[in-house]
């Protein structure tokens, strides 16, 4: 989309030349071109609304595209009508008028404007009239009752003890993977030679390592994705099952040497 | 104790509307139409004895208010939350929402020509409108309906309060439901069109091919 336009800045050399943020939308821009001109709104002059619409949104900033769209939108739609105003229409009883769709939106859309209007003033009205619990209860005063027993030495004190923590200095250093998910893809695969199920709790005896699990776990899914297993739950942190699948129709190999793993 | 009595202390116990048959839970002699009635007399009784309060018709039930003349006086405890005032976009939005009800985001943003999911999000946040339901076109939108804290919020005794500006052209529930030709739609259209859409032959009617190429891309 081609927003050269949007960067000239404002001219205030016309009466009409508005800050769109002041508009809630095009076509709150379109309703007050109009109405503040006194045009009949069934009889739009469109080429002289379409050139004061598009000068107004001249200032318009590109940072905010979302507005910046929705008021380009309804430019085109203006330029469209234009053209088509201009173009000679083959029987004028048949073809609607143009301009009527947008007159009609622009009919709604001061309808709306008016309901909210009346919306407001009956909100305004609920206002005034309250219900009971209105004003909240009294709130308890048992603690100032109570009198105070430190002094202002005290508490003097007690701040001058508190030590400032002291920012740890220091470098952390980022380790490599020490396990590789190759290592566990091969254990999971070992382990399944003799049987054909395996407790996932299982293949982690003897590993202390937190990571341990977790490349065991992803070294599972991995399988898991290339179809040689498949994994089991029977309810949330239950015990996970690993099986081994069995259908080697399909021209899946299981031979280790075939997963590449990335790591 | 007579019936308006026990419809009264419900009433005050309350700090919202209640409709008869709510109030008539309160025993089992009690049915809607008693009910009904007591609402009528203690709504004259308040009135003819000047009352600071008025039994008022809101969001299909009774409750006692304040009248309006006392809210001065009620405004100066500071420390009293008020309900906010609705922005302008809102009020708008949910005006649209009201009388148009059930409808789907696409169509407000056509009637308001600017894009309002954040609206729509705060309106429901506030609990003044809420999902009704879903449409039947591309994508089964979601379509919204006001509810029964947006006629609390605006004294509306039911949705027939809503203001009826008669004398503009257009009455809004007689509009006809957008086209899908208008092009409006596109938005949130048919990605599956857009993505054969550098195929100019995508309107022939040899879908065959079109078909077998999705095959392969999936």
């Amino acid at each position: 989309m081609d927003l050269r336009f949007a960067e000239g800045a404002i001219v205030r050399d016309d009466f009409f030349l508005v800050e769109t943020e002041r508009f809630q939308g095009p076509l709150d821009l379109l309703l007050h071109l109009i109405r503040t001109q006194d045009i009949d709104v069934f009889d739009i002059p469109v080429a002289r609304i379409t050139d004061q619409f598009l000068k107004a949104i001249e200032g318009l900033g590109a940072e905010d595209l979302d507005s910046a769209g929705e008021f380009l939108e309804t430019a085109a739609t203006l330029i469209r009508i234009k053209a088509q105003m201009l173009l000679p229409r083959e029987g004028d009883d048949e073809d609607e008028d143009p301009r009527a769709e947008l007159v009609r939106r622009l009919l709604e859309y001061e309808q709306i404007r008016e309901i909210s209007q009346r919306m407001r003033a009956s909100e305004a009205d609920r206002g005034r009239r309250f219900s009971k619990g209105f004003i909240p209860a009294r709130p308890k005063l048992l603690h100032q009752e109570m009198p105070l027993e430190t002094t202002w030495a005290d508490v003097l004190s007690a701040a001058l003890a508190v030590e400032m923590p002291t920012l740890r200095q220091g470098l952390h250093r980022v380790t490599t993977r020490t396990i590789s998910m190759q290592e566990k893809v091969v254990l999971i695969l070992d382990r399944l030679q003799g049987q054909s199920g395996i407790e996932f709790s299982r293949l982690l005896k003897g590993f202390g390592d937190t990571m341990h699990g977790v490349m065991t776990f992803l070294a599972s899914l991995e399988l898991t994705r290339r179809r040689v297993l498949f994994l089991r739950q029977s309810e949330p942190f239950s015990e996970l099952w690993l099986y081994r699948r069995e259908e080697d129709e399909d021209g899946g190999s299981t031979d280790v040497g075939v997963i590449e793993v990335d790591s | 104790m007579n019936t308006p009595q026990i419809v009264e202390a419900v009433l005050f116990a309350s700090d919202a509307p209640l409709t008869p048959s709510e109030i008539a839970r309160a025993d089992e002699r009690l049915d809607e139409d008693q009910v009904e009635e007591a609402l009528q007399m203690l709504k004259a009784e308040y009135e003819d004895a000047q009352r600071a309060f008025h039994l008022t018709e809101i969001a299909e039930g009774y409750q006692i208010l304040t009248r309006p003349e006392f809210a001065p006086y009620l405004e100066r405890f500071d420390n009293v939350p008020r309900a906010n005032r609705l922005s302008g976009p809102s009020l708008e939005t949910l005006a649209i929402i009201a009388y148009r009800q059930p409808i789907g985001r696409i169509e407000i943003e056509y009637i308001r020509g600017v894009n309002s999911s954040g609206v729509i999000r705060t309106l429901q946040d506030r609990s003044l409108i809420d999902i009704v339901g879903r449409g039947d076109g591309l994508g089964r939108p979601l379509l919204y309906g006001t509810t029964q804290h947006f006629q609390e919020h605006f004294g509306f005794a039911s949705l027939d309060d809503l203001p009826r500006p008669d004398e503009l052209p257009i009455i809004l529930k007689d509009r006809m439901p957008l086209q899908e030709s208008e092009g409006d739609l596109d938005e949130e259209g048919t990605p599956a069109m857009s993505d054969l859409g550098e195929n100019p032959a995508e309107e022939q009617p040899d879908n065959s091919v079109n078909e077998s190429a999705k095959d392969v891309v999936l």
